[in-house]
């Protein structure tokens, strides 16, 4: 799975610490999230999609792997 | 259904949207156990743990008699001396340091492990969950290992140091994860 949360979030000009605390989440997460190296929880790719106002497949993209 | 009996209809989904209202309210109570304690009983943990073990580390290296000092009477469910035959349910005299210590360092440990951190989240609780994971093999190869080299009294002791050690690398493994991963992210910035 990919995401764009990084341009997300650049477009929106907010650093990982910032998100995470409107969120609600630790800043590893967002970092861990960036990097691909989380999947995030049904709840948390909600959260996301609600901030960003996306729909969560705008954010969290399924690859030929998954 | 509905044009037969419109009341009967709307009360059916009346019911239904609350049915569903309820099941969509369980499932976050449900996933927020995750059977941890509150942060604050981390140092409490670690005031436990590490006096504990050092304190056990040093009586165990310098060949410390727990049997021979503070001594008092015990409950003993089981009980038994080399020669005589096990004795169910008694009274004995026990040196009790060695009990003292061993429990601390399990209660400590247990705390430590299983105390949420500052920002507990799904993220931590899966770093907390492979550490566990992690732990528990390398344990038991440890055990294997010991358990085809070593013989005799010394084997005794690996068993006695064994009650704590899967949770003595738990502990390193999570919190060697938690600071690699703060490293690598405060490299971000």
């Amino acid at each position: 799975m990919t995401n764009n949360l990084k341009v997300l979030r650049a477009i929106k000009n907010i650093s990982q610490e910032e998100l995470a605390k409107i969120i609600g989440v630790s800043r590893q997460t967002i970092n861990a999230m960036e990097k691909g190296k989380y999947a995030p929880s049904t709840i948390l790719a909600l959260k996301l999609a609600k901030y960003f106002k996306k729909n969560v497949d705008e954010i969290f993209v399924l690859e030929d792997a998954d | 259904m509905c044009k037969i009996n419109k009341s009967l209809c709307k009360k059916f989904f009346t019911i239904s949207k609350k049915y569903i209202t309820f099941e969509f309210n369980l499932i976050p109570i449900f996933m927020k156990t995750h059977f941890l304690f509150p942060n604050k009983y981390k140092k409490f943990g670690w005031i436990l743990f590490v006096p504990s073990l050092l304190a056990g580390l040093i009586l165990f290296i310098s060949e410390f008699d727990f049997d021979d000092n503070f001594k008092i009477k015990v409950f003993a469910l089981i009980n038994d001396q080399l020669i005589s035959k096990p004795k169910y349910f008694t009274i004995v005299e026990n040196g009790i340091l060695d009990e003292l210590i061993l429990i601390s360092i399990i209660v400590g440990a247990l705390l430590i492990g299983f105390s949420k951190t500052k920002n507990e989240d799904e993220f931590i609780s899966k770093i907390r969950y492979e550490s566990l994971v992690w732990a528990t093999y390398f344990n038991f190869i440890l055990m294997i290992i010991a358990t085809l080299l070593i013989y005799g009294f010394q084997y005794f002791n690996i068993l006695l140091a064994n009650v704590f050690a899967m949770l003595l690398f738990f502990i390193i493994r999570f919190h060697y994860m938690i600071y690699k991963l703060n490293k690598s992210t405060s490299n971000d910035e």
